[in-house]
This record gives C-alpha cells, structure tokens and sequence, in this order.
C-alpha cells in the first residue's frame, strides 16, 4: 500500500469516525510536518509543540476537509497557520517582555540552536521563510506546484516564482560553500 | 551548479529517513482520542456559493423594497443589463473567495486585495460608461445619506454569510473578512442601484462605489481584531497555566 495515495482515503475514513485511519494519519504525515517546522528555523521542543498543536486543530476542523480534494495541501495549510499563530504570539510576548533585541539574535543563530544534524535543513538555512516554506514542501512532503499554492492560499504563479528565487539563493551559497555534485549533506 | 543538480542534491537530502518519537506521537492519538466521532464534510463550494449569493440578493431586494425602487424604474434598459449583471457576476467572484477563504487549502484564483481594486475599479468603469449627467447637487447630503444606506445593508449581508459558512475555518482571518466584507459591500451597492435615483455621475462614482472598499475594510479589521482577540486568549490560558 502506497500511503501517500491513501491519504484522502485515510482522511475520509478519518471524518466517519474510524480511530484507526486518524492514527495512520498521524504516523505518516507527522514526520514531514516536524521537518517542515523545523525548517522554519525553529528548536526541536517548538517543532514538537507546533506538531501536537497541529494535529489538534486538524482534529478540530477535520470536517472542513472535502473528499476528492489534496489532503497533504489540507494538513500543510492548516500546519502553516499554526506555524504563523505561534510566530505572532511569540512576537508579541517579546514586545510585552521588551525581550525583541535578544529575540532577533536568537532568530539569527538558525545554524546553531537549530542545527539537528539534517542536511535538508541546513540547506535551506541560507533561504528567507516564504522560500524555505515552499521548498520544504515540494520536496519533503513531494507536494506539486498547486498543492503548495493550495497550502499556502497564493497562486502557482506566485509558488513558481518563490522556488525560482530560492534556487537562485542556493545556487549562489552552493557555489560559495564549493558544493559537490552529489553531495547531499548540509552546507557547513 | 545547474537548477537539475540543486534539485537533486535537495531531493537526496530530503530522502533521508526521518523517525520520531513514537512516544510523541501516540501522545497526540491519545489526545484526540476523547472527542473522536463522525463528522459531516462541509457542502461543495457551488452550494456555499448558490448560498451567499440568495444571502445578497434578499438583503438588496428586501432592502430596495423597503426604500423603495426608484432607482430601478428610473433606468434604461442599457443601464439595467449593465449594472446588475456586473454586480451579479462581482458577487460570484467574491462569494467563491470567500468560500475559499474558509475551507483550508483551496486554490486562491485571486487575492483578496486584488478583489477589492478589481471589483471596485469595474463598478468606477460601468458606472462612469453609463452616467454622463456631471451636476454635483446636494454631493455631501445626499451621498453620506446612500453611503451609509449601503453600508447597513452590506452589515446583515456580510454577517449572515459568514453564518451560512462558519462552519468553515478560516486560515487567514483578514482575507476571510475582506472577501466577505467585499461580498456584503457588493449588496450594498445592489440596494443603492435599485433603490437611488440620483443618477449625477461624481454621486455615483463616489458614494456608491466607496460602499465595497468601506465594507472590505471593515470586514479586513475585524478579522484583524478576531484574529488578535484569539492570539490574546490563548496566551492568556498559556501565562495561567
């Protein structure tokens, strides 16, 4: 069994209410959601929070899911909105707790606190977060160009043009780094 | 490095197997777990549409009827097959963003600030094509009297459209509020249309056409304030915990 094309069957199974299908669900699609949080540049522990947060609204807003239609698109758009809510509230608890200064150095230090030893993330270190959004979708959840517009609520044009400026970002830091070809690990 | 040579190096680098904790994860199974039950999808995105468009039509007509036609009979036939049409048609547009903007992971075909100048740019064009009469009588009177006429029936239109879809969840608040405030601004307008019979250009242009950018605003704001509203309770239930 192919679980990426079951994951609408899984899905509509999940909305009738079969226990089984929501926690396949959840093995499967977990994984790439903690990768695509933690190439947003956040830790490990927020990535897991983000994860179970996640899933508690998918669970909460489950029947908002229609049959037929991309699942992946559905759970990386409301994955997305939980990782924009967290960035907000994080956002404005430093401005209460004046803390933005040390915020903004912490943000900063993506290759250190953030470095878990994935070389998919570290590439994608270099990129600004729209463009490593976009890419860990299409290439780790294997997303086509509209499920990421779907997921991302823009056009594919819009998409098209985010990965073109994200590969000519790596590129430049590929060639810098003196990247080889075949070599698949991070840029350090 | 060439674009196939950096996909491949990111496709190999995303290949690699990823485990998590099984621990995690049964914690998030468990979590569901007590409100598990069968849950009925939302409708197909034409019932919403079919929806929001009655909404709009029965807040116009019903808001017309109770002001009276006048604008209406004082047309032509050129004026009618223009304006309502193009209103109709706006109207579509913006009930499908709005269904859009409601259920999670939809294919946006436009955004929702490019609704609101597209939409209020083609009532500027329809309207300057078929009214020449340029006299500017009674301009403030007469146009806060129609902008704020539009504006109270593109209120109850908006609100009961977001009634129709609240079962919907909105991933961008601000855009599900601007294409519904755009929706409500569009019956707005189809009260004015029916009901005003100052047919002087600058009034038209000005007074009937700020009903959708004004709507859309406010429909924006409070997306804006709900979204906040809801940032602030949960850090709220957070700090208490």
């Amino acid at each position: 069994m192919d679980p990426d094309s079951n994951l609408e069957t899984l899905m509509a199974r999940y909305q009738q209410g079969d226990f089984g299908a929501a926690a396949e669900l959840i093995r499967h699609v977990s994984p790439q959601l903690h990768r695509f949080f933690l190439a947003q540049a956040l830790s490990r522990a927020d990535a897991e929070d983000l994860l179970q947060e996640t899933w508690l609204r998918i669970h909460k807003v489950r029947h908002t899911y229609r049959p037929g239609e991309s699942a992946l698109a559905w759970f990386y758009a409301i994955a997305r909105h939980v990782r924009v809510d967290h960035y907000r509230k994080s956002v404005r608890t430093a401005a209460g707790e004046r803390q933005l200064e040390a915020m903004s150095k912490e943000g900063a230090s993506v290759p250190g606190e953030t470095d878990h030893g994935d070389g998919l993330i570290a590439l994608l270190a270099p990129l600004s977060e729209s463009q490593r959004e976009v890419i860990a979708m299409l290439k780790v959840a294997g997303m086509s160009l509209e499920e990421v517009a779907r997921a991302t609520s823009s056009s594919v044009g819009s998409v098209k043009q985010k990965v073109h400026r994200a590969y000519k970002k790596l590129r430049e830091t590929m060639s810098a780094a003196g990247f080889r070809k075949g070599q698949s690990g991070g840029l350090s | 490095m060439k674009d196939v040579e950096i996909d491949d190096v990111l496709t190999k680098s995303a290949r690699v197997p990823y485990e998590l904790n099984p621990a995690m994860l049964q914690r998030v199974a468990d979590a569901i777990q007590p409100s598990f039950r069968p849950v009925r999808p939302l409708p197909p995105t034409w019932v919403m549409v079919v929806g929001l468009l009655l909404i709009c039509a029965t807040v116009s007509v019903a808001g017309a009827a109770r002001a009276g036609f006048f604008g209406f009979a004082k047309m032509n036939l050129q004026d009618r097959l223009l304006v309502f049409p193009e209103l109709a048609l706006l109207a579509c547009v913006a009930a499908g963003e709005f269904v859009h903007a409601m259920v999670p992971g939809s294919l946006r075909r436009i955004s929702p600030g490019a609704l609101l100048g597209f939409g209020s740019a083609a009532l500027l064009a329809v309207f300057a094509f078929l009214f020449r009469d340029y006299q500017t009588d009674h301009f403030f009177s007469a146009g806060v009297v129609c902008l704020l006429t539009g504006v109270l029936h593109a209120i109850p239109a908006a609100l009961l459209g977001w009634f129709l879809i609240r079962r919907g969840f909105a991933v961008n608040a601000v855009s599900a509020g601007l294409a519904a405030g755009v929706l409500g601004g569009l019956a707005g307008v189809g009260v004015l249309e029916l009901h005003c019979p100052n047919f002087q250009a600058a009034h038209v242009l000005l007074w009937h056409t700020s009903v959708v950018p004004l709507s859309g605003a406010a429909g924006a704001l409070v997306g804006w304030t709900l979204r906040f509203c809801a940032g602030s309770s949960a850090r709220d239930c957070a700090d208490s915990r």
